[in-house]
């Protein structure tokens, strides 16, 4: 018969290891999060969100960075480069030419948007990583279909 | 003497436009890797924004923070959260100058040296920066590369003591930017 202390070491070391498996899997190696997924934490004009980081922005960059952002708008145009697609909202003109709005997809919304008409409304969700002087920055960007 | 009046006329025209003349992209590549006895780190981002003004030799980089892309979601929460801190400091600069753009023929094909001084911002504290890269010209583009190494410590971007030993206290950024002639 096996002693008690036997038994708590043993069920104590099969704890530590579902413990140890669980950190490795939802810790250190957690996933990326599926932004196409995620419930946007604002849904607002395209326009209204240029503006606020225009206007202030640090007020802009404390609301919005690091949030995943629901635009709707206007598109201006759709910019191809090797394999990264953006689509463009421009709202103003300065030394880098055109100033605005830079969504860009997640690959498998690659196609969806090179189909994008200019001067079309769209929706765009994606994840916002700032404001660089000229333009605010989305990220893994998808199509919400209206 | 008219004749060479007029094309004293055009070549200061020429001289003009090709001084006003800028390339710029908003899609570069900026690189890191750091190797340390229990993990490499490893991030990119496509989102570099750059000018180069060939006049001055005038040449500017501003990268978000937030758009590195690391393999393990852990490392980028760290790397902003931690380390960066990009809600505090959202972007990293680069503003400098190519010291030799004189050597760089713009309207010929082929690769160029260049050497590049500046100042680079990050996590609030700026350090000068001195590299060599190169430039090649190929159709109308200029394509920018350069590999250095900065020290962390210079930009007062600390470590854990728990991890300390196993991150490394230098970084390697590799940078590679394609820039358009600007229709400005």
């Amino acid at each position: 018969m096996m002693k008690i202390w036997m038994k708590i070491l043993l069920g104590l070391l099969v704890i530590g290891i579902i413990a140890a498996f669980l950190v490795y899997k939802y810790v250190y190696n957690k996933q990326h999060p599926n932004y196409e997924n995620i419930e946007a934490s604002f849904t607002l004009n395209a326009q209204d969100l240029y503006q606020a980081f225009k206007i202030n922005k640090d007020a802009g960059s404390v609301k919005y960075n690091g949030k995943v952002v629901a635009l709707t708008g206007k598109l201006s145009k759709v910019e191809t480069v090797d394999t990264i697609v953006t689509a463009v909202f421009v709202f103003s003109q300065g030394d880098f030419g055109d100033e605005g709005i830079r969504c860009t997809m997640l690959k498998k919304f690659n196609d969806a948007a090179k189909k994008l008409q200019p001067d079309g409304e769209v929706k765009i969700k994606g994840y916002c990583t700032g404001y660089n002087e000229t333009d605010v920055i989305l990220e893994k960007c998808s199509i919400i279909n209206q | 003497m008219r004749t060479n009046s007029l094309i004293l006329v055009f070549v200061a025209l020429m001289t003009f436009s090709a001084g006003a003349q800028k390339y710029i992209t908003k899609t570069g590549q900026i690189k890191f890797y750091s190797e340390a006895p229990l993990e490499k780190i490893e991030a990119q981002t496509r989102q570099v924004k750059s000018v180069l003004d060939v006049a001055t030799g005038r040449f500017v980089f501003q990268v978000l923070l937030k758009s590195f892309e690391f393999e393990k979601a852990l490392m980028q929460e760290h790397f902003n959260e931690n380390y960066v801190e990009s809600d505090k400091y959202p972007s990293s600069t680069f503003r400098g100058k190519v010291t030799n753009i004189k050597d760089v023929n713009f309207d010929k094909d082929g690769l160029y040296d260049v050497f590049v001084e500046g100042k680079l911002t990050l996590h609030g504290d700026s350090c000068n920066v001195k590299e060599k890269g190169t430039f090649e010209i190929k159709q109308k583009q200029v394509t920018g590369k350069a590999k250095f190494i900065i020290k962390l410590a210079d930009y007062k971007i600390t470590i854990p003591g728990a991890v300390g030993n196993n991150i490394s206290k230098t970084v390697e950024i590799t940078v590679d930017v394609t820039l358009d002639k600007a229709n400005l």
